[in-house]
């Protein structure tokens, strides 16, 4: 059983972690496309942009947390994170865009997944970086 | 000679009565298992408000031949493999828009073009196993849908 003290402490860290997410957090839009010919990827292209208003968003979804060394931006942690990043986004909605050609010369496949741009709260620190997906 | 008269009527009468009188039964409607449910049982692939529908495809991605690493290939691969994962569960759920276009000339055929496209907007989704060997990835997706999903 935790004492008053203890739950003080508690009360406090979530307090302070809650109110940090919500208000001391940047504000980033986050797009993402990958395109395959034939069963190949072709093209991937990932979109990081700061907002430039807030999103008007009270609810916070799930979040993630990479590791990030002093002065690294957003853009690089993604880069290397990227494919962590995808399975944390996938949980959202994908739009998913498919061509195929069937002729008596020529087979050609093109699909095309796309990220649409979503607003992600951002907070970074100084050995990490927690994104949280808003609602 | 009687009596193989009376065989060849005796072996006749049941055949006769097998062709006429039982061809009724043919006509029954068979029920084709058109999807497959995780459990090994026959599901109809129609949502239902008390039941959920779990669609389970497998996408295919192949390896550039030209990568800076194996790591590289693999990821390339995976993207390529969640893309055609993606398409297949949109043409499950959706369905497939399929144009066909052929070119006579001299009555003769010139040429022949099938185009099959599809458009959708898939959330949920989830990539339940992956495997890479010899430069193709194949990644396991699944899909569950029910009414509190569908209308969320």
């Amino acid at each position: 059983m935790r004492s008053r003290n203890g739950n003080f402490s508690f009360l406090f860290t979530s307090l302070t972690l809650i109110t940090t997410l919500c208000i001391g957090a940047d504000n980033y839009y986050i797009g993402y496309r990958v395109t395959a010919k034939n069963t190949q990827a072709i093209n991937e292209t990932l979109w990081v942009s700061k907002a430039m208003q807030p999103c008007m968003s009270h609810q916070n979804g799930p979040l993630i947390v990479f590791k990030r060394t002093l002065n690294e931006t957003l853009d690089s942690v993604l880069k290397r994170e990227q494919t962590p990043f995808l399975e944390f986004a996938s949980t959202g909605e994908f739009r998913v865009k498919s061509n195929d050609t069937f002729g008596s010369s020529h087979i050609q496949t093109l699909n095309s997944l796309t990220l649409p741009s979503r607003c992600y709260a951002v907070e970074f620190n100084d050995e990490s970086v927690t994104i949280t997906a808003t609602k | 000679m009687r009596i193989s008269a009376l065989l060849a009527l005796l072996l006749a009468v049941p055949a006769l009565h097998a062709g006429f009188f039982n061809s009724d039964d043919s006509s029954e409607t068979k029920v084709k298992c058109v999807y497959s449910g995780t459990d090994g049982h026959c599901v109809e692939p129609i949502l239902k408000s008390q039941n959920e529908l779990i669609i389970t495809v497998i996408g295919q991605g192949v390896a550039p031949s030209v990568t800076a690493s194996p790591a590289q290939a693999y990821a390339l691969a995976k993207r390529a493999a969640m893309v055609d994962g993606y398409r297949l569960i949109a043409e499950r759920v959706k369905g497939v828009q399929v144009e066909g276009q052929d070119t006579i000339k001299n009555m003769m055929m010139q040429q022949s073009t099938t185009r099959t496209s599809v458009e959708a907007l898939v959330r949920g989704a989830n990539v339940m196993n992956t495997t890479f060997k010899e430069g193709l990835c194949e990644v396991e997706m699944e899909i569950s849908l029910s009414y509190s999903r569908v209308l969320r």
